[in-house]
């Protein structure tokens, strides 16, 4: 039916190419996001105020913004790590919640004493270590798809978050599944600037050393390897399940931080909504981002702009914070689409057979 | 009436079943084949010898409409016919049974069967299909297990199942490609007894092989190709000797060997004892025991799908394997690839994209992979800055074209030559002692065969040996010191420690 | 003791069938080869859809054929993506659950918590439903509930006698080969996923229009993800599909009667049975011979067809 388009791998994919593919993706995914928007009852005179101004250009705007952008960026680093092994790791918002909950678990019980706050933060890379850990073994012990296992370990997660937050986390003072608010120790530095806290100092850094480390480090090098072409850094004696090994342990590293900063830095307690749409915000970030790291901060302020700005949609044009979701949808369809512009070439061919 | 039914009606009266007249066919720059002319006869099996590349493949693949003839004419049953698509040549009575098969594992045979039955054909329902495979069935005495998943069949098992759904699908004129390659002498056997069945019955029966005992035995006519062209046409079996088969396949060109100077052997670099590697249960290679000395390149002849692969995998460690390999004194059969790289081994593989080259990583990070592994552009720093001088210098020393940017742009955006160019920068390096090159100059144009094989003779002047696996027997007789022949994963030596091209021949041929 | 068994076994399949439904959905992409990771989107998309028809006035049997019009209208783009373009499927999938959550949020805020009038049990008369144990379970279902059971019975038949069912599962486990038999890969890809979104749009519909009679943002809570799950637990296979269902279905509505026991019943680790029970059924297929895993071959890559 459609056999008569071929697609046929391009051999003179440039970079050019890419980037122009890329380009014209992003204008595309722009132009429908804002029909979106308008669609949904923003007037056009107005677009320009609420996505860019309020959003970036005042100052409540911009510290909201940075705030949201913060654990973002953790898991977009969480995302990036595993996609550049071709790992699908699906379960960001799992991860990030066992961080959170052990994070939280320090908290609560008064673990650590004066290193309280570094232990809560370390005790949630661990959390995000130890949930991807079962589905990195499965993977690269026993070939099971890690596609499946993450997705359902994120569903267990949020479940036992749940179970936490009905019973022994609960804060008895009022009806809320919460946990109880943390003690000022517990809480990351405030700048005064808003609500951003020292969270965002950390994912900055965590960018910084996740680029060295994939840029500029033998590690890197053999992740890069070994995820672009397995086979080649096997005869090339890299140790090549090691390292995809660690650089996904990593990544889940990243996911638990995320949710260590989300709890001790921007709410200062445990809820049930602290890992929401996170593991869609990570793939859309890195997605765009190229799985790029340095590329990451920029991208993660971009997203967090459109989540700001979808609550100040809410209160003024009453949109639904629907349309968040749908446009990352789109954003994220319209890449992965044009992608193929850029490795393989449309031929029609005619009634002759080759 | 159907095509087939036509086709079948026209077969009742002619005698050739197929007139191939004049058929040429260029891919590019290159002719596969060239005014080849080509008939078979009805309840005949004519064999079709010809080494790799020689031209049998284009050849069968033009008659089961796969790809389309530039010059040259087709007679089906002697009416002219036009194959433009596979559904014309099995309309015309034409089934290929392929090397791979096309087979759905997790389905049974006789699903198998009636998938490639079913589409937009009048009898296709499964009723008249299912009858149908019960006729050939009686008619042929094959005897299968059609209800059982393929994946648990064996090969000649599987291999069965293919014939039958030629034979289900109405193909008078059967092509069979190197059907015993994959099989047992028994059921090699076996097989060759339903061929001349099968032809004693109407069929027409092209079998292609490099095995001049099936030609001798199963055979009533042979047609040999070389380089595209028909050397030999028709003769009858009974006529030819394994000689002039053998020149035939081969040719009669003394290659002269590339004058390497004062070759002087030095001590043994590899020793390969009894190696053998098994895959469902298969032993692919089959207790190889072979040595290379410093200074020497032993060469591997053989038609591909022997166990080249496999062995060169073997002994780098990228497989598991038994047997014993020691590398310049070191024991390293229960080594990793990294051991065995430490003491000199070096891979240049076959199919440089899949192992040896990492597409999307840049020219320059590919040409110093080996050298960040092993510390020596920084133990956990590794600077961009030491990496592009590294690559720099290979670049130059190797003239890689196509280096833009100071080799910053991917490797797949590099062409075929100096893709290969990059492997061998990088794997020749100073301490490469044992190298062994499996297919080095697939693909390559002269000028960059002749620039490989200068290389690897200027790495023996260093001391290094070479362990040269390849299907180029040209290639074969112009460098190397010692040459074995790899047949079904087994070596076969002959008492001259350098053959010539008809021994070789022989030994591929498969007669001893 | 009986009372309780009754009220259970009443409840289970209601709360099988949105998961019969929606693995018999998946199991016709996933058996042509496409990965449809959009399921709880076009869930969500099918629920909201259904109460926004019945709340406008029109009758259930027409707001269950809008919300499978609209599972296939969403799931074009991801089709177009998919099939025609070869985008990845994870990530395509994925978009798919962003757009069709969020659709229902943006589309379904006025039609959310207000109770309507949905699918009525069949009327069997009231001896049969009074009858003991099963009784409930058996006679105060509604139609769609016996329309999953038949689909299931339906779509092993097609897919395992029929001519185009086998071309389907070629497509799924070795498109070259089926490429080279003649089938034509990419239309029975779309076939494929068109009538799997309209059985998971019904999925969908059945939660709001069936089960709870009502929309509210969220009410799929996962269910999507349990039937990707329970394709797996299946192992592709229609029939056992309804075995699952029933077992996870069944897992899910033991919960509330646990709790009008009064027990204090750990309800979430409950909730979490479905998915341990699957990556356990995966584990130890794994540790099998790779003859036990039937998973499509071909199953999340695109095929194109190589110069032949």
């Amino acid at each position: 039916m459609l056999e008569r388009i071929t697609l046929e791998r391009r051999a003179d994919a440039s970079a050019l190419r890419s980037a122009a593919t890329y380009g014209v993706a992003l204008v595309v995914a722009v132009a429908l996001s804002l029909g979106v928007i308008i669609w949904a009852g923003v007037p056009t005179g107005a677009l320009f105020e609420e996505l860019i101004v309020q959003v970036f250009l005042t100052p409540a705007g911009l510290a909201r913004t940075l705030t949201q952008a913060t654990p973002m960026m953790f898991a977009a680093l969480a995302a990036a790590l595993c996609l550049r092994l071709k790992f699908w790791n699906i379960g960001i918002e799992g991860q990030l919640l066992m961080g959170a909950i052990l994070a939280t678990t320090v908290a609560l019980y008064d673990i650590g004493g004066p290193i309280r706050l570094p232990l809560m933060l370390a005790a949630s890379a661990l959390g995000g270590t130890l949930w991807i850990a079962v589905p990195a073994l499965l993977r690269l012990r026993f070939g099971v798809s890690e596609v499946i296992v993450t997705l359902l370990l994120s569903n267990v997660a949020f479940l036992f978050l749940q179970h936490l937050l009905f019973g022994p986390f609960g804060d008895t003072s009022h009806n809320f599944p919460t946990s109880p608010v943390f003690d000022e120790m517990e809480k990351l530095f405030r700048f005064g600037f808003g609500d951003t806290h020292a969270g965002l100092i950390l994912a900055l850094s965590a960018v910084l050393a996740i680029a060295v480390l994939v840029h500029r480090t033998r590690f890197g090098f053999a992740a890069r390897f070994a995820g672009d072409n397995p086979r080649a850094a096997d005869a090339l004696g890299f140790e090549t399940r090691r390292v995809m090994l660690i650089s996904i342990l990593l990544g889940g590293a990243m996911a638990g931080l995320a949710g260590g900063v989300i709890v001790s830095g921007t709410e200062h307690r445990l809820t049930q909504a602290v890992g929401l749409n996170m593991t869609f915000n990570g793939i859309v970030i890195a997605a765009l981002a190229g799985n790029l790291p340095l590329m990451i901060p920029v991208v993660s302020f971009f997203i967090a702009g459109l989540s700001v700005a979808s609550a100040s949609l809410k209160v003024f044009y009453g949109v639904s914070e629907g349309i968040v979701l749908i446009i990352q949808g789109i954003i994220l369809l319209t890449l992965v689409t044009f992608q193929f512009a850029a490795t393989y070439r449309v031929t029609i061919r005619g009634p002759e057979a080759a | 009436m159907t095509d087939v039914e036509t086709a079948r009606a026209a077969s009742a009266d002619a005698a050739l079943a197929l007139d191939v007249r004049g058929v040429s066919k260029r891919f590019g720059e290159a002719t596969v084949l060239n005014s080849v002319d080509f008939d078979l006869r009805k309840g005949e099996v004519h064999a079709l010898l010809g080494e790799n590349g020689a031209g049998k493949s284009t050849l069968m693949n033009i008659l089961t409409g796969i790809y389309a003839a530039d010059e040259g004419q087709v007679a089906v049953y002697e009416a002219p016919a036009r194959i433009r698509s596979p559904s014309d040549a099995v309309a015309l009575g034409i089934g290929m049974v392929h090397q791979h098969f096309k087979l759905v594992m997790p389905f049974t045979g006789r699903e198998n069967i009636r998938l490639a039955a079913g589409t937009a054909r009048a009898g296709s329902d499964w009723a008249t299909v299912d009858a149908r495979i019960a006729d050939v069935l009686r008619l042929t005495g094959l005897e299968v297990d059609l209800d059982v998943s393929v994946s648990a069949l064996s090969v000649a098992e599987r291999q069965r199942i293919e014939i039958l759904k030629a034979l289900t699908l109405g193909a008078e004129i059967l092509i069979l490609d190197e059907p015993t390659a994959v099989l047992t002498d028994q059921e090699a056997e076996r097989l060759l007894g339903l061929m001349r069945d099968l032809a004693g019955a109407g069929h027409a029966i092209v079998f292609i092989t490099h095995k001049l005992r099936e030609v001798m035995a199963a055979g009533d006519r042979v047609s040999t190709l070389r380089q595209g062209r028909m050397v030999m046409r028709g003769r009858a079996v009974t006529e030819v000797t394994s000689q002039a088969l053998s020149v035939a396949m081969i040719g009669e060109q003394e290659t002269t060997p590339i004058a390497r100077g004062a070759s002087t052997l030095g001590a043994p670099l590899l020793q390969v004892q009894d190696l053998s590697v098994r895959k469902e249960g298969v032993g692919v290679v089959d207790g190889v025991t072979l040595t290379v000395h410093s200074g020497e390149i032993v060469g591997l002849a053989g038609v591909g799908g022997n166990g080249q692969r496999e062995l060169a995998e073997a002994v780098l460690g990228l497989i598991p394997s038994t047997g014993s390999i020691v590398l310049h004194g070191s024991a390293l059969t229960d080594g990793t690839v990294s051991d065995r790289r430490a003491q000199g081994m070096r891979y240049v593989p076959a199919d440089r994209t899949g192992h040896a080259l990492s597409p999307n990583s840049s020219l320059a990070e590919n040409l110093a992979a080996a050298a960040v592994r092993t510390g020596q552009l920084g133990h956990m720093l590794i600077s961009i800055h030491a990496i592009l001088g590294f690559a720099r210098r290979l670049i130059d020393a190797f003239g890689i074209a196509g280096a833009t940017a100071g080799g910053r742009r991917p490797v797949r955006l590099l062409s075929g030559g100096n893709a290969q160019k990059s492997v061998l920068a990088r794997e020749l390096d100073d301490a490469a002692r044992l190298i062994i090159a499996h297919s080095p100059t697939r693909g390559l144009d002269v000028a960059a065969c002749r620039f490989v094989h200068d290389r690897l003779i200027e790495a023996t002047a260093r001391g290094a040996g070479v362990l040269l696996i390849s299907e180029d027997l040209e290639e074969i007789l112009a460098l190397s010191d010692h040459i074995h022949v790899i047949s079904r994963g087994r070596l076969a030596t002959t008492e001259n420690a350098k053959p010539g091209r008809e021994d070789i021949g022989a030994l591929m041929l498969g007669h001893a | 003791m009986i009372e309780f068994l009754t009220a259970w076994l009443g409840s289970l399949p209601g709360f099988m069938t949105p998961l019969l439904l929606a693995s018999l959905g998946l199991l016709f992409c996933e058996r042509a080869g496409v990965l449809n990771l959009g399921v709880e989107g076009v869930m969500a998309l099918g629920a909201m859809t259904g109460a926004v028809v019945v709340l406008a006035g029109f009758g259930t049997w027409i707001a269950l054929a809008a919300a499978t019009l609209a599972a296939i209208a969403v799931s074009i783009p991801f089709m177009l993506a998919v099939i025609v373009f070869r985008a990845p499927q994870i990530p395509a999938g994925l978009a798919l659950v962003a757009i069709g959550l969020g659709l229902s949020e943006a589309l379904g805020r006025d039609a959310a918590h207000k109770p309507f009038s949905g699918l009525q049990a069949l009327p069997w008369p009231d001896a049969l439903v009074e009858l003991p144990l099963v009784g409930r379970m058996l006679f105060e279902q509604d139609a769609i509930v016996i329309l999953a059971l038949v689909l299931a019975v339906i779509a092993a038949r097609g897919l395992f006698q029929t001519p185009q069912g086998l071309r389907l599962r070629a497509v799924g486990e070795d498109p070259a080969t089926a490429d080279a038999a003649g089938v034509d890969v990419q239309l029975y890809q779309i076939v494929a996923v068109v009538i799997g979104s309209a059985l998971i749009g019904l999925a969908g519909a059945y939660l709001s229009v069936g089960g709870s009679q009502i929309w509210t943002e969220g009410m799929v809570a996962g269910r999507g993800w349990i039937s990707l799950a329970l394709v797996v637990f299946a192992q592709w296979m229609p029939i056992r599909a309804i075995l699952g269902a029933i077992l996870f279905g069944g897992a899910e509505a033991l919960i509330p009667r646990l709790q009008a026991l009064g027990l204090e019943v750990p309800v979430y680790f409950l909730s979490m049975t479905p998915y341990l029970l699957t990556i356990g059924v995966l584990l130890i297929l794994s540790l099998g011979t790779r003859t036990a895993q039937s998973e499509p071959g071909f199953l999340g890559r695109a095929y194109i067809r190589q110069d032949r």
